[in-house]
């Protein structure tokens, strides 16, 4: 059984999560929402959210196989996450209220991951 | 009770959220927050997969076994309902809230605490947990049986702890379902009836309450320095694999990492990632993050298109955080230009951007159709099979051509529709916008890098405007080329500054090039001496003011050469040598320049070419871009065209010759001014027709070049000395009529007698007398009416000389001659040299003139005779001087002239004698020497002569 494999068929439907940067097919975040950000994102059922919080531009794909003992994990900042395939770079960027209310009622702290955070470092 | 309040809210608002454990911290939490979840949690939990709980997931699996998820699954399968239903059970205990809190709040900090800690810290955690638990559930197991027993079944799905006591109750479950449905009826109720701030107050206090559990902030707020990887990391390697199958690579990684997931073989590999892409340096590998290479080795083999018995590379340690860089793409603005990627049919075209959306992936751009409205073609796609069209291979597409609404109405009405005021139409399905398509595209099939847009291709936008007025935006056109930077080269000698980096304000002259790497050596600053490499994207060309530069590539002002006037960081602002205007460059588009005014053509045509627009129209090129050109046409329009809009080129036509305002000649290179008007004056580049196109360097508008007709320009000086006048027959000279009317003719002095034949001049010997060669011998050769060619002796050379300048020598003697004057050339006297036999004659009667007192003399002696008598009376009268002159001049009858006086010089002398002779013997002599002889009148002899002063000085004044 495997998950996250995508047909090459079918990459061309693969979004990615603008907050975590996992790498699903649209069906997949319509019928499941975002394993990792579905508690602030609420991606389930709802084609808008996910249009607007997931990109389908992204590039660098990674298999993350074992979150917890990576270092490209921990550099990525996937290290919570679920297993899966993220991407490097997503561009696009979350919509404004989805940022303030990540930020205000979540206190999370939004890295974007479109290049913009890492010229900070 | 601590799960309450969040089963609601999450209820209220949106069921997901509440089951959807996340990140591995979480679920500590929700241990605690879902006891008496539904059964419908498990569902999610399923699907969702959340690796966070990766730890106690496997242990599930293989002590819990499979069945509750089987248990799960099926339910989920009934009716939403259900899971409604089960939330709303615990509703019912919202009153038991506080304790519920207390012990949230002491494991947020808990967590806060333990992020980080191993499983056997988790373990023990968790045990400690149990006994709050414990004392929860008798609460609860008074109240409601049910809850109780889904929360141990939950808890029995999680941790290990809780099993046995989860599977009686699991299998008793469905007997309650009729209750719950009942129930879920009621809560609803409840539900609808609770006000909205109520429900906003419980879903603020849970999830701030949760975002803080999360931990989120900590997991931000390190820094990536300390993430950097260190010994205790795994190790990268990279691993060959087949261009542009990276992704599927990874996939099919993960694809095996899940099959073999808890099995024996189980992958040992920690990660896997590409950076793979069309233009990335980097495709062609895939890196893989594991411990020892040989588990690599096993993970990837068989796996297609990827190459791990080839060479695999280990990755330094301080190299791997440079293969996760990423860099943000340049955002899109509004105005720029891309290139299209995507309809296929419009692939390549040039497109642009109209308004980017939020989240910046998608664009609205406008771009100019391929539509051909024929229902032939149209009908053609249609009925050909999908497939034909698929390989994208669009095969011949229409050309690019702006909407017109009458083709499409003309052709396919039905598919027209759209308002004409605002220009806007949808046809086919596709809307267009003042004859552009508009379309919005998503960001992936745009080309944003290496645009490159041509002006040609620009104009066609800028001139599609309604108004016909021209749009150009030149930043946003600036802007999309300075984002390409496949054109910046730099080669040995530029001077180049950094100016980004490490290195930044270090200036040096380029030593070598080496793809991106340049070696510099700095020539200023502390490292100056030095040779240091830099990679060239933080570098820019360094230029001062003054220095003299040429534009290459990228820019529309490409070739344009000119000097530096201001810099202002990468911006250098030139003025051009051409045309004198100041244009602005980035200076990764100079280069210095040795060549001084630059291009100036374009193809076959250049600068201040007579070019042909249409058949009526002509034109002067006046400026040259790098693909079109601006022409002065006969009018006096400028316009700019592409040379593809020039009929053809007209030769300069020598022989071409006009007649100025006067009828004189004017050709090519004359000089001539436009009478009247602004009175420009200017050189003839071209004549054509009635029109002559002139240039002047009094004007940088247009390149110097006006345009006028020839009948309204006057002469100033012709190309050679060639003058109007000397160009053939001076047909005033030789009127006669004209000659006597000219304008000096009746009034001035009178002009010396034309001479006619071969002038006397030719071939004789001269010494000339002024200028230049003054004092110089030679042969006259040539002459004009004033002037004359005198082949010099000294030098071999002829020279122009006027003629009034030149003596005449004889050959053989040298001696001064006069040519003229032999051979009764009466009248020459105009000029300046026989008049001096004039001159002399009439200093004859000058000299008679002071001689006029000798017949004064003789006149007054002779006078004294007759005006002896009355002497008294009129003795001083100038009359009677006269008449007593002429009295006793008998003898001079003949001499008209004498009564002349002084001009009649010449005999002049004669007549004195005459008349002094009769005079002195005949009148003075005679009657006095009788009267003196009688002696009566000798006192008065003695009285004249005593008087004779007195009356001499009584005249003088009266005079």
């Amino acid at each position: 059984m495997s998950e996250n494999y995508v047909a090459p068929a079918q990459q061309r439907w693969l979004r990615a999560c603008m907050v975590c940067s996992i790498v699903m097919t649209y069906a997949r975040f319509r019928d499941e929402g975002c394993p990792n950000c579905e508690e602030f994102l609420h991606l389930q059922g709802s084609p808008d959210q996910i249009d607007s919080c997931t990109s389908q531009v992204f590039e660098g794909l990674i298999t993350l196989a074992d979150p917890a003992n990576s270092w490209v994990a921990k550099w990525q900042r996937l290290d919570k996450y679920v297993r899966g395939v993220y991407a490097t770079k997503v561009s696009g960027q979350l919509p404004d209220d989805v940022r303030t209310t990540l930020e205000e009622e979540y206190r999370i702290t939004y890295i974007p991951r479109d290049g913009s955070a890492t010229e900070a470092d | 009770m601590a799960s309450a309040p969040f089963q609601f809210a999450g209820d209220s608002e949106s069921e997901d959220d509440n089951f959807n454990p996340a990140p591995a911290d979480l679920s500590d939490e929700e241990d605690g927050a879902d006891h008496d979840d539904s059964p419908a949690h498990k569902k999610d939990r399923r699907g969702s997969s959340p690796a966070a709980d990766n730890d106690h997931d496997e242990d599930e699996d293989e002590g819990d076994g499979d069945e509750p998820v089987r248990t799960s699954k099926k339910r989920a399968r009934e009716d939403d309902d259900e899971e409604e239903n089960a939330a709303d059970e615990e509703e019912e205990d919202v009153e038991a809230d506080g304790d519920g809190d207390e012990e949230e709040l002491e494991e947020d900090d808990e967590e806060e605490e333990d992020e980080d800690d191993e499983d056997v810290q988790h373990r023990h955690r968790r045990k400690r947990r149990k006994d709050h638990r414990a004392a929860f559930f008798d609460i609860e197991a008074e109240v409601e049986d049910e809850d109780e027993a889904e929360d141990e079944e939950r808890d029995g799905e999680e941790i290990e702890d809780f099993i046995e006591n989860a599977h009686p109750d699991d299998i008793a479950e469905p007997l309650h379902d009729d209750t719950r449905h009942r129930e879920l009826d009621r809560r609803r109720e409840i539900e609808a009836s609770m006000d909205a701030e109520k429900q906003a107050e419980i879903l603020k206090e849970r999830y701030g309450k949760r975002a803080h559990a999360r931990g989120y902030n900590d997991m931000a707020v390190v820094p990536k320095r300390l993430l950097l990887p260190s010994v205790d990391d795994p190790g990268i390697w990279a691993v060959r694999c087949k261009e542009g199958k990276e992704r599927d690579v990874i996939f099919s990684i993960m694809r095996r990492v899940e099959e073999r997931a808890g099995t024996k073989d189980e992958l040992a590999i920690t990660a896997a990632f590409e950076r793979g892409g069309p233009n990335s340096v980097m495709k062609g590998y895939i890196y893989v993050e594991a411990r020892r290479q040989n588990d690599i080795l096993i993970a990837l083999d068989g796996v297609l298109d990827v190459y791990p018995r080839t060479k695999m590379i280990l990755v330094e340690i301080k190299d791997m955080p440079d293969l996760l860089r990423v860099t943000k793409t340049p955002t899109l603005e509004p105005g720029a230009w891309v290139r299209l990627k995507r309809p296929a049919k419009h692939a390549g075209d040039l497109a642009q951007v109209l308004d980017v959306t939020e989240n910046g992936l998608e664009a609205r751009v406008r771009f100019i159709p391929r539509l051909d409205y024929g229902d032939k073609s149209d009908s053609f796609s249609m009925a050909a099979p999908p497939q034909r069209r698929r390989p994208g291979m669009p095969g011949p597409r229409p050309p690019q051509r702006l909407f017109s609404e009458i083709e499409a109405r003309k052709r396919n009405p039905r598919y027209l529709s759209g308002n004409p005021q605002t220009n806007t139409w949808t046809y086919m399905g596709e809307e267009f916008e003042n004859g552009f398509q508009v379309k919005d595209i998503k960001i992936q099939h745009l080309e944003v890098k290496d645009v490159n847009p041509t002006l040609e291709e620009v104009t066609k936008f800028a001139s599609g405007a309604e108004d016909g007025t021209e749009n150009l935006d030149l930043k946003a056109l600036a802007a999309s080329l300075k984002d390409s930077n496949s054109s910046v080269t730099y080669v040995r000698g530029d001077v180049i500054e950094v100016y980004e980096g490490e290195q930044r304000g270090v200036v040096g002259r380029a030593v070598n090039v080496q793809g991106d790497i340049v070696t510099l050596k700095v020539t200023e600053g502390e490292l100056a001496g030095q040779t240091i490499e830099v990679p060239n994207k933080g570098l820019r060309k360094r230029f001062r003011t003054g220095d003299h530069v040429k534009v290459i590539g990228g820019s529309r002002f490409r070739d344009e050469v000119g000097m530096v006037v201001k810099i202002v960081e990468d911006r250098v602002t030139l003025l051009t040598d051409q045309t004198n205007t100041e244009i602005t460059v980035f200076s990764k588009d100079l280069r210095e320049a040795s060549d001084i005014g630059g291009q100036g053509s374009l193809g076959q045509y250049s600068l201040l070419d007579l070019v042909q627009l249409d058949p009526t129209t002509v034109g002067c090129i006046v400026k040259v871009d790098r693909e079109s050109m601006v022409v002065l046409d006969q009018n006096g329009d400028t316009k700019q065209v592409m040379p593809s809009q020039i009929a053809n080129k007209l030769p300069k036509r020598k022989i071409a010759v006009a007649a100025d305002r006067n009828g004189s000649e004017i050709r090519i290179d004359d000089v001539v001014r436009e009478y009247g008007g602004q009175q420009r004056q200017g050189k003839i580049i071209h004549i054509h027709r009635s029109f002559v196109f002139l240039h002047s360097n009094a004007t940088t508008e247009n390149a110097g070049v006006f345009v006028t007709r020839a009948g309204n320009v006057t002469t100033i000086a012709a190309k050679g000395g060639r003058t109007t006048a000397n160009s053939g027959p001076d047909l005033s000279t030789m009127n006669p009529a004209l000659k006597r009317m000219g304008p000096n003719g009746p009034t001035g002095p009178m002009q010396p007698p034309k001479s006619f034949g071969r002038d006397r001049a030719l071939g004789q010997t001269v010494s000339i007398r002024k200028g230049g060669y003054k004092g110089l011998m030679g042969i006259v050769k040539d002459t004009t009416d004033t002037h004359a060619r005198v082949e010099l002796h000294g030098k071999n050379k002829i020279v122009t000389v006027p003629k009034a300048d030149l003596v005449f020598k004889d050959k053989i003697t040298g001696k001064t001659i006069d040519i003229y004057s032999r051979g009764g050339r009466g009248g020459f006297g105009g000029g300046g040299y026989p008049g001096g036999g004039d001159r002399m004659g009439s200093r004859t009667p000058m000299g008679a003139g002071s001689g006029e007192r000798t017949p004064a003399w003789g006149a007054k002696s002779v006078a004294r005779t007759p005006a002896w008598g009355r002497a008294e009376g009129s003795g001083s009268r100038t009359p009677a001087w006269g008449d007593g002159s002429r009295t006793v001049n008998p003898y001079d009858g003949s001499r008209t002239a004498y009564g002349d006086g002084n001009r009649t010089a010449y005999g002049g002398a004669t007549s004195y004698g005459g008349s002094r002779t009769p005079a002195w013997s005949s009148s003075a002599k005679t009657p006095a020497h009788d009267g003196f002889g009688h002696g009566s009148k000798t006192p008065a002899w003695g009285l004249g002569v005593h008087a004779w002063p007195e009356r001499l000085f009584v005249f003088a004044r009266t005079v």
